[in-house]
C-alpha cells in the first residue's frame, strides 16, 4: 500500500571493484558490495558532496533555511546527498534540483521501491535532472526499520561533510551524525530556537562540537568556494519595506505584521502579497519569512 | 345537517385549501369517524375533541358524527384540524352561524384550551391570498399570524370563549402585529467582533464573507476561536428586511420552530449543526418533507465545525443547494422546495491532531495522516467556498502587549455600516440580474462586471503564475476583489483590492 513499485527497467548497478565505485565511500568497514543506482551513473556526482539531513517533522524554519542554504550550495556546483524521507530531505533535494545543482537520493529499501510512495514527482524529477536514486539494496525489498541506520551510513560516508538542519533528541538524523563522527566528517547544524523539539538534537551537536552554521559560507569555504549571492543581498537591501524590516527579526503572521506597523490588516495583507510575488519573502506554516538574509 | 369549515394543508412551504365537511346525521348508530386520507395525528384529533368539549361542559352530540376533509385524495397531517372540526360540530348543537369567509387552526388540548400550533402563519399567509376576511388561530400563536395585515387575526383562548364570541356574548380582540412583541432585538447577538482578541485577518475575512455572500473556510489548532469568529458573524450581516424575515419566519413556521408567543423573526438565523448530523437532517428530507438544517440557515450562517469528520455524503449532499440557494426535495407523494441562502462558513483543524503550524503546542502527525486527513475535504465543496483563511492560536501574552499599542477592534455595529452599504452597492449593480451579492456571479457576470485595471490584470496574471492558481481560483480571487473593492466604494477593482483578495487564495493554510 505504502510502497509504490518502480517499473523495472534494467539492474543496474556499480560494483565495489569498478573504478566508478564512490572513493569515499570505498574507505569505511563496511561499504556496500554493490550500489543498485536509477538514472544515469555519473561518478562526477560524487566528487564534491555534501550530505544534507534533517527531521521529517520539519518546521516552517527548518524549510526556509534548508531552502536558502541548499540552493546557495547546490549552485556552487556540490552534489547533495540525503535520504530521500519526508521533510528535511525532500526540501533539499527538491532545492538543489531548482538550484540547477546535482543530487544524490539514499534509498532505505530495494531500488525497485519508491519509499514514500506520495513522493514519486520528486522521484522522477531527480531522475529527469540528471540526479542519482541509489540502494544498497536490491529488487522490491521493502523497507525495515533496520534498513534505515544502514542507509545512513551510506549518506554519512559518502560526503566528506553532514550538514544537520533540523533533529530530535534521538533521531535518524542524530544516526547519522553519528556515523559521520565515526569517519571522521566534518560534521554542520544549525542552530535553531530552544523551544522547538527539533532544534535540541542539533543543539547538542553544537555542544559536542559541530560546526556553526550561520551561511552558505560556511559550508563552501570548506570546499574552497566563495558565496556568490553576498555581493547582491546587498543591494536589494537598500529598498526595504516596513514588512521585511519587521520579518528581519524574526518570522510573523500577518496579523503581527499588522499590529507591529499599525496598518490595518486589509492593507498588510496587499502589501504582503505583493512581497511574496515579487519573491522578497516566502510563506510557510502560516508564517512568513525574509526570502533574503544573512542566512 | 352539514356544516363546511374551511382550513388549510401543507405541502412544504405551499398551502391548499382544505373544506372540513362536518356531517351530524339524525339517523344512524352514534359514532365518529374522520375520513380522507387523515394520517395518526388528524385521526386522534377525535378523541382531542371529544373529551375537549366535554371538559369545556358542552354535551357532545350521541349522533352520527362524519367529517370529510376535501379534497379527499390528499394526505393530512397535523393536529391542527382540531379546532374547524370542533367548530363544525359546535355550530350545530351550540347553534351558532360560522361566520363566512373565516379560516380555523388550531389544535385543542383535553381541558378544552387551544395549544401553539405549527404553521400559523402559513395558515393566515393562505387566508389573506384567498381573499378571507378572518383567521382564527390558538391564542399563543396570535402573534405569528398577526405578521399578516389585511385580514384580522382572533387569537381563540378556549373552545367556550370562542362560543360566547358567536353568540355576541363576549368580544374576543384581534391580534395586532406589533414590531415590539418581536423579541429578538438587534443587540441580542451572542458575540461582539470587538470582543475578540486579535484574529484581525479572520475577522476580515468574515466582514468579506458578509459583504460578498462568500463562503468561507477557516482552519487553525483547537481552541483558537473559530467558532466565536463565526459565531460573531450574524451580528455583522445587515439587519434581515421585512421580506427576508418574512421568508425565514415562514420556513420556521413550518417547522414548528417559532416558540410560543412568537413573532417575525428579525435576526439572522445562525444554525452550527453537530457532525453526527444525518443527511436529511442536514438538507432536509422525510416522508412528508421538512426542512433541514440548510433551509433553517436561510439568510443567515450555516456553520458545520469540525468540516472533515461529517461523513461525506452529508458533505455531498450540500452541494446543489449551496449552488442554487433552494432544494428540491422529492417523495413518492410530494415534491416540496425550500430555500437554502445562507452563508457556509466552514472550520477545521489543520491536521488530526489539530496542532499543525501551532507555536504553543507541536504536530504529532506523520505527513501521510495529514494529506489523508486533507483528502476528505478535497473536492467539489471546497470549490464552493470562496474565502480561505488561517485562524493561528492566540498568543495571550503577546496579544495584550500588541493591542496596547494599538486600539481595540472595531465594533460589530461599525462592521455591519459598512457591509450594508456593500450590499447596497451590490444591490444597484445586480439590479437587472437574478442575483443579490458578488458571490452569486457566474463567469459571463464576472465579464459584465469586474472590470480590472490593467496594472491589476497584470499583477493577477503573475500571481496565479507564481501561486499555481487554478482557473476556478482565478475567478474567485476576482470575485473576492470586487467584494472589497465594494467594501471601500471603489468602482474598479484596484491592485490592492487584487493583492489583498490573494490573501485568502485557496491552499493559504497549508
Amino acid at each position: 500500500m505504502y510502497f509504490l513499485l518502480v517499473k523495472r527497467i534494467k539492474s543496474d548497478f556499480i560494483d565495489i571493484k569498478s573504478s566508478e565505485y564512490p572513493l569515499l565511500l570505498k574507505e569505511i568497514k563496511d561499504p556496500p558490495e554493490k550500489i543498485y543506482y536509477r538514472g544515469n551513473w555519473n561518478s562526477e556526482l560524487f566528487r564534491e558532496t555534501l550530505s544534507v539531513v534533517g527531521s521529517r517533522r520539519m518546521t516552517g524554519y527548518g524549510e526556509v533555511i534548508t531552502e536558502r542554504l541548499v540552493s546557495e550550495i547546490a549552485g556552487s556546483g556540490i552534489t547533495i546527498v540525503s535520504g530521500f524521507m519526508y521533510g528535511i530531505d525532500a526540501v533539499s533535494h527538491a532545492a538543489s534540483l531548482k538550484a540547477g545543482g546535482g543530487t544524490v537520493a539514499v534509498m532505505p529499501c530495494g531500488i525497485d521501491r519508491i519509499h514514500p510512495e506520495n513522493q514519486s514527482d520528486l522521484y522522477s524529477k531527480i531522475i529527469k535532472n540528471r540526479g542519482l536514486i541509489i540502494s544498497e539494496y536490491e529488487g522490491e525489498m521493502q523497507p525495515a526499520r533496520w534498513t534505515f541506520p544502514r542507509r545512513n551510513r551510506i549518506i554519512a560516508a559518502l560526503s566528506p561533510a553532514l550538514l544537520v538542519i533540523e533533529a530530535g533528541i534521538k533521531s535518524g538524523a542524530l544516526i547519522t551524525a553519528n556515523y559521520s563522527l565515526k569517519y571522521n566528517r566534518k560534521i554542520f547544524a544549525v542552530p535553531g530556537p530552544l523551544t522547538s523539539s527539533v532544534s535540541l538534537g542539533t543543539a547538542n551537536l553544537i555542544k559536542q562540537g559541530a560546526y556553526i552554521v550561520t551561511g552558505a559560507e560556511d559550508i563552501l569555504n570548506l570546499y574552497g568556494k566563495f558565496s556568490l549571492q553576498s555581493s547582491s543581498k546587498k543591494k536589494t537591501d537598500s529598498n526595504n519595506s516596513y514588512i521585511t524590516k519587521l520579518l528581519s527579526n524574526e518570522a510573523l503572521s500577518v496579523d503581527e505584521i499588522a499590529r507591529k506597523s499599525s496598518k490595518s490588516v486589509s492593507e498588510a495583507g496587499a502589501d504582503i502579497t505583493k512581497l511574496l510575488i515579487r519573491g522578497r519573502i516566502i510563506q510557510k506554516g502560516g508564517l512568513y519569512y525574509p526570502a533574503e538574509g544573512d542566512i | 345537517m352539514l356544516i363546511k369549515v374551511i382550513s388549510v394543508s401543507f405541502s412544504g412551504l405551499t398551502t391548499i385549501r382544505i373544506d372540513v365537511e362536518v356531517n351530524i346525521a339524525d339517523r344512524g348508530l352514534p359514532c365518529f369517524d374522520i375520513i380522507g386520507l387523515p394520517n395518526k395525528a388528524v385521526a386522534e384529533s377525535k378523541e382531542r375533541v371529544r373529551t375537549s368539549l366535554i371538559n369545556s361542559d358542552i354535551s357532545f352530540p350521541m349522533r352520527k358524527i362524519t367529517v370529510n376533509l376535501a379534497p379527499g385524495d390528499v394526505p393530512k397531517e397535523g393536529a391542527f384540524y382540531d379546532l374547524p372540526i370542533a367548530v363544525g360540530i359546535l355550530s350545530e348543537t351550540e347553534n351558532f352561524k360560522i361566520p363566512k369567509e373565516s379560516l380555523f387552526f388550531g389544535e385543542l388540548s383535553l381541558d378544552g384550551s387551544l395549544r401553539h400550533t405549527k404553521g400559523a402563519l402559513l395558515a393566515a399567509l393562505f387566508a389573506k391570498e384567498n381573499k378571507m376576511k378572518r383567521i382564527f388561530v390558538p391564542d399563543e400563536s396570535g402573534n405569528e399570524a398577526s405578521v399578516v395585515n389585511g385580514i384580522e387575526v382572533f387569537p381563540v383562548k378556549t373552545l367556550r370563549q370562542l362560543i360566547s364570541f358567536f353568540k355576541s356574548e363576549t368580544a374576543i380582540f384581534p391580534a395586532q402585529f406589533r414590531r415590539e412583541n418581536i423579541k429578538e432585538n438587534k443587540n441580542s447577538f451572542e458575540f461582539d467582533m470587538n470582543e475578540i482578541m486579535g484574529q484581525e485577518q479572520a475577522k476580515r475575512a468574515l466582514e468579506i464573507a458578509a459583504a460578498g455572500g462568500h463562503n468561507i473556510l477557516m482552519t487553525g489548532s483547537p481552541g483558537s476561536g473559530k467558532t466565536m469568529l463565526a459565531r460573531a458573524l450574524p451580528g455583522i450581516m445587515p439587519l434581515l428586511n421585512d421580506e427576508e424575515s418574512l421568508e425565514v419566519t415562514k420556513i420556521y413556521s413550518s417547522s414548528g420552530n417559532i416558540p410560543p408567543g412568537g413573532s417575525l423573526i428579525k435576526s439572522r438565523p445562525f444554525r452550527a449543526p453537530h457532525h453526527i448530523i444525518s443527511q436529511a437532517g442536514l438538507v432536509g428530507g422525510g416522508t412528508h418533507p421538512q426542512p433541514g438544517e440548510i433551509s433553517l440557515a436561510h439568510r443567515g450562517v450555516l456553520f458545520l465545525d469540525e468540516f472533515n469528520e461529517f461523513p461525506r455524503p452529508v458533505i455531498e449532499a450540500l452541494r446543489q443547494p449551496v449552488e442554487d440557494g433552494k432544494l428540491t426535495i422529492s417523495r413518492s407523494l410530494e415534491r416540496v422546495t425550500y430555500p437554502s441562502r445562507f452563508i457556509l462558513v466552514a472550520a477545521a483543524n489543520p491536521c488530526p491532531c489539530g496542532y499543525l503550524h501551532d507555536s504553543t503546542k507541536e504536530c504529532t502527525c506523520s505527513k501521510k495522516d495529514i494529506s489523508r486527513y486533507r483528502k476528505k475535504l478535497s473536492g467539489p465543496i471546497l470549490d464552493r467556498i470562496d474565502l480561505h483563511v488561517e485562524v493561528p492560536v492566540v498568543d495571550i501574552k503577546k496579544l495584550e502587549k500588541g493591542l496596547r499599542a494599538t486600539e481595540q477592534g472595531e465594533s460589530s455595529e461599525e462592521i455591519r455600516k459598512r457591509i450594508t452599504e456593500a450590499r447596497i452597492c451590490q444591490e444597484r449593480r445586480f439590479a437587472g440580474e437574478c442575483i443579490h451579492t458578488n458571490s452569486e456571479m457566474k463567469n459571463r457576470l464576472i465579464k459584465k462586471y469586474t472590470s480590472l485595471e490593467n496594472e491589476s490584470k497584470t499583477l493577477l496574471l503573475h500571481a496565479s503564475k507564481s501561486f499555481n492558481l487554478s482557473a476556478r481560483s482565478y475567478l474567485k480571487i476576482i470575485k473576492i476583489s470586487r467584494t472589497i473593492a465594494d467594501l471601500e466604494k471603489c468602482e474598479n477593482i484596484k491592485t490592492k483590492h487584487i493583492a489583498e483578495a490573494l490573501q485568502y487564495r485557496p491552499g493559504i493554510a497549508e
